[in-house]
């Protein structure tokens, strides 16, 4: 990593290194990947069959079951790889790849609505499915991370969205078409069985051809690495150049999503360990992240077999975010350029409108919708309740059998308070990071807790059910400990904890991945659970979240003078006397306990941290307190609102409220990401 | 919390007020979907064992909800339909017509997460769940009504005498304990021709493998029942040998896997379960190399079963898994 002394002989080593020791790796591979699956076969038969192949049934296997699963495993490996040191090369952009760009995610999100729509169509051309998914997506993230001008972070950032909010629209149709579907949720992970040669056969024409045009045109991609004046006085090819290489890396990435669906991290991780060898021209470049994206995503499967459950198989997708997400905070910590000054570019500024309205007045109507939108609920929210049962439920003796005072009152209480915790906890978050974009999901703190929580419910079954709050409350606490020792050198840079938490995320949300298939938990409370549900809440819920609230809002509320100065960038807010790290640090931990305390609930409900704070900032501008009343308030208001939306409009099957929050949330979301470019650039 | 309360004050005016219209939204039928055919001798106070204990019903059930499938069929096998059933769709696609699910059964949502408002509409007298799903819900329910709880794979798992074990707390539950006897008396003697079928067409202890099999991805995940598991321990009755064998302990009774695992069964019979639209073991293995030099596919002996064989259900699947078996065999 030192940049002195670094010669030419070394450099040749390193070369050699890259293509010469990859190469015997991957043959390594090659081979133990022939010699593990369910049959046992010893390694003489394996060689023998490679050798001199009979047609038995152990000669067969090798050929025809592990052979097909290791070649596609090299095939989607190199693709993604190529893909991703195309896309980098072409946004100027290290954190670029198929999979943070939501190119994946719109892919699979196509096939899988492909399964309920047209299933025959789906059938017959998959990957027709998966390029048109790609595509728009990557359109979709590239205009919203702010076309040309945006800056890397931005990009990443904006296709990270994108791949959620295509996520959440996947995981939707997971829960209705839970029957057409079910075939696809391993493969949602990405997996790399196979059943014969059909599906490498269908792959590898397109695989080899697009990545030879991709070397072949590694010469137009080297200029794209010069600055944009001198690129373009090379000629006016520039532009064609980036259009043919984002035809090139979304294809590549689709045909692989259409085989074995969406692997992340390959495409991040192989092009940046073959430029960290000094390798700058892409004749070199491409072909050599082919061969470390082939070998990364053949080891990450040999690995998946070897902790191979009788349950079902690990998902190797799961797999590799493992081993690429320490990687990506690597990458982040040591290899990117910070935006400029310590506090980064991202202020809190984003989107606020000029006129601002009476908080009195807000808080007065905020408060209003809030009792309308509650009687509402318990009025109409279920079903087949006659309203003089209700009443006397309400008023007669046998109260409890109620469903009224047993199941409505509770849930809805659950909500708003959970509602409560996630718009406060994006509140206090959003300053510490400094970011308007940041809450508890995104910043890997929801998927934490998740997974503290499900690994509890699947590890020790048998524990009481008040563990569960305290687990959810530990993985929250542990992402956020980590996040924040990791950037506390970097000064807590916004942008640096934002993409850990990403970073992050991706390992909680592999584990969570891990825990369902481990505990056969797809389709089921575990799954539903996780996507955020107020389903069946009691009055235990209501006192856990409730005893959250009581403890930490006070002492929100108190340190809110002191958050207010956090607005300020770093050393205006030092210059006033403020220890700027600690405040943020308390800040973050109040919102850390508050999202973990939802959490063990409701479950990861997202979105609500994000857009709840930043209403109230168009309304009102930057007032700490006031932002943690209205924003409080609209919060309860949101979950109450979606918890009615589930449990009225499909009953008797529920709607879970994280679903339809995401569901609203997540385009609300794109839309800010919109805005905050063009205020931006004006 | 204030406003909640005050939201609540809100709604008893807006209640009282609408209380005046009389109770429009009352669609719940008291009367017209009671299920038992036949009038219960015994009114008088039963006591149900369950997971949690006992259970004191003042006389056997009548209007039972039921959360989970296989204990819907338990009551279809004594003849009483329930009141509220969950996920009805899906039950009438997997399970045997034999068990036939009356048309006026209210579908109470899904088997994890069913409508307690819906249940409470209904007004059962008893409500059947089954931990694996609903264990979060147990006490909400028991507040609605009467409950009993049963673990499906709670032991050794779901095999025939815990079948059997719970079919009958069922039969106690609704006052049907006659009937039950008669139901597995009748099963017995069932077997008893079914075996005596087999061995006139010279198959007896006749070995095979069977799996419930569909595709995953692009490749065949298959379900391979072990000796505890209910499957397994019907077919023993009428003198089948079980050849797949796993050292592994499964919750369920069987293991998944893929294609590499079958050779170890290959000189065995194959009999699978797949479902019309997934064609697991058709074209889908045209190209399979390996399956196609199994032993029991080049000698063709595959045999499949009808989709809605259903491997986790009661008395009356482990009769058509029988038929069925019998079928196929002597066809």
């Amino acid at each position: 990593m030192t940049r002195t002394g670094t010669t030419d002989l070394s450099k040749a080593w390193r070369a050699g290194g890259i293509f010469g020791g990859g190469l015997a790796v991957l043959i390594v591979l090659f081979f133990v990947s022939l010699c593990y699956g369910e049959a046992p076969i010893p390694l003489h038969t394996v060689i023998e069959a490679l050798t001199q192949r009979q047609n038995t049934l152990e000669h067969n296997m090798v050929w025809d079951l592990r052979m097909p699963r290791t070649v596609i495993g090299i095939l989607a490996g190199g693709a993604l790889a190529i893909a991703g040191a195309l896309l980098q090369a072409i946004t100027k952009n290290p954190l670029a790849a198929s999979d943070t760009l939501g190119i994946n995610a719109g892919a699979y999100f196509v096939v899988v609505l492909g399964a309920v729509m047209f299933p025959a169509l789906l059938h017959q051309a998959p990957f027709l499915f998966a390029a048109i998914g790609g595509l728009l997506a990557a359109v979709l993230a590239y205009f919203m991370g702010g076309g040309r001008a945006g800056s890397p972070i931005r990009l990443a950032l904006a296709g990270l969205i994108v791949s959620m909010v295509l996520g959440s629209f996947t995981g939707a149709l997971h829960i209705f078409y839970s029957f057409e579907t079910q075939g696809l949720f391993l493969w949602g992970s990405g997996s790399l069985v196979q059943n014969d040669w059909s599906g490498t056969t269908y792959a590898w024409p397109w695989v080899v051809g697009l990545s030879v045009i991709a070397v072949l045109l590694s010469r137009q991609f080297d200029v794209l690495d010069l600055d944009e004046s001198t690129s373009t006085s090379l000629g006016q090819k520039v532009g064609l150049t980036r259009v043919a290489g984002i035809v090139l890396a979304v294809l590549l990435s689709t045909i692989t999503v259409s085989v074995i669906g969406p692997i992340g991290f390959v495409g991040l991780v192989a092009p940046h360990l073959v430029r960290l060898s000094g390798l700058k021209m892409h004749r070199w470049v491409l072909p050599g992240s082919f061969l470390w994206g082939a070998l990364l995503l053949t080891g990450a499967d040999v690995l998946a077999k070897m902790v191979h459950q009788s349950s079902m198989d690990l998902p190797t997708g799961a797999v590799m975010a493992l081993i690429g997400a320490p990687w990506l905070i690597w990458l982040i910590l040591w290899r990117m350029k910070l935006p400029s000054g310590i506090g980064g570019q991202s202020s809190m500024n984003i989107g606020v409108r000029s006129r601002k309205l009476p908080y009195g007045r807000l808080v007065t109507l905020f408060a209003c919708g809030a009792v309308l939108l509650t009687v509402f609920s318990l009025m109409f929210g279920g079903m087949r309740i006659p309203v003089s049962d209700m009443l006397s439920g309400l008023f007669g003796g046998e109260s409890t059998n109620s469903a009224l005072l047993q199941f409505r009152i509770p849930r809805t209480l659950v909500a708003a308070g959970a509602g409560i915790a996630l718009a406060v906890s994006g509140v206090l978050i959003q300053l510490a990071v400094r970011n308007p974009l940041a809450d508890a999901s995104i910043i890997g703190v929801s998927s934490g807790a998740g997974f503290g929580a499900l690994a509890v419910i699947i590890v020790w079954p048998g524990l009481p059910v008040y563990v569960l709050p305290v687990a959810a409350i530990a993985g929250a606490a542990v992402s956020a400990a980590v996040i924040f020792f990791l950037s506390w050198n970097k000064h807590l840079n916004p942008s640096v904890v934002i993409l850990l938490g990403i970073a992050v995320s991706a390992i909680g949300s592999a584990g969570i991945q891990v825990l369902i298939i481990q505990g056969s938990l797809w389709g089921s409370t575990g799954y539903i659970w996780l996507t955020g549900s107020t389903y069946a809440r009691t009055w235990g819920q209501v006192t856990t979240i409730l005893a959250f609230l009581l403890v930490l809002l006070p002492i929100a509320w108190w340190l809110a003078r002191r958050f207010d100065l956090l607005v300020f960038d770093d050393s205006s807010a030092m210059g006033l006397g403020l220890p700027v790290r600690r405040t943020r640090l308390l800040a973050m931990a109040v919102g850390v306990l508050l999202a973990g305390g939802a959490v063990a609930c409701v479950g990861t409900i997202g979105f609500i941290g994000l857009i709840a704070p930043h209403i109230v900032r168009t309304l009102i501008g930057h007032h700490v307190r006031r932002s943690l009343v209205l924003s409080s308030i609209l919060g309860a208001v949101m979950l109450v609102l979606a918890d009615t939306i589930g449990r009225t409009i499909l009953a008797p099957m529920e709607i879970p409220s994280g679903l339809l929050i995401a569901l609203i949330g997540a385009p609300y979301f794109l839309y800010l990401m919109y805005r905050s470019n063009r205020s931006k650039s004006v | 919390m204030k406003k909640m309360l005050n939201g609540l004050l809100l709604f008893m005016v807006f209640a009282i007020v609408l209380a005046g219209c009389g109770s429009v939204g009352d669609n719940s039928k008291p009367e017209a979907t009671s299920g038992s055919e036949q009038t219960t001798k015994a009114a008088g106070p039963v006591t149900v064992k369950d997971d949690h204990g006992e259970v004191k019903l003042d006389k056997p059930a009548e209007r039972v909800v039921v959360l989970e499938w296989a204990y819907t069929e338990d009551l279809i096998a004594l003849g009483v339909q329930p009141v509220g059933n969950a996920d009805n769709a899906n039950y009438r696609l997997w399970i045997t017509p034999e068990a036939k699910l009356a048309d006026s059964v209210t579908d109470i949502g899904t088997r994890s997460e069913p409508n307690l408002e819906a249940i409470a509409a209904l007004k059962p007298d008893l409500i059947i769940s089954n931990t694996d799903n609903n264990a979060a819900i147990y006490a909400q329910l028991k507040g609605i009504a009467p409950t009993i709880e049963y673990d499906f794979f709670k032991g050794k798992g779901y095999d025939y005498d815990r079948m059997v074990e719970i079919f009958k707390q069922i039969a106690v539950a609704t006052g049907k304990t006659e009937q039950a006897d008669k139901v597995l008396n009748d099963l017995d003697q069932h077997y008893i021709e079914a075996k005596a079928t087999l061995e006139k067409a010279d198959k007896a202890d006749f070995h095979y493998a069977l799996t419930q099999a569909y595709t995953a991805q692009n490749a065949a995940s298959l379900r391979m029942f072990k000796d505890n598991s209910l499957v397994v321990e019907t077919l023993a009755k009428i003198g089948m040998v079980n050849d797949w064998k796993s050292d592994k302990t499964e919750k369920y009774g069987f293991s998944t896997v893929g294609i590499e695992a079958l050779p170890a069964v290959q000189d065995s019979h194959f009999i699978y379960i797949t479902q019309k639209t997934d064609d697991v073991f058709g074209a889908a293995m045209e190209n399979n190399s390996v399956w196609k030099e199994l032993n029991f596919v080049k000698e063709k002996r595959t045999y499949p079963l009808d989709g809605t064989t259903w491997t986790f259900g009661g008395p009356i699947s482990s009769k058509v898994l029988v038929d069925q078996v019998v079928g196929v065999l002597t066809k």
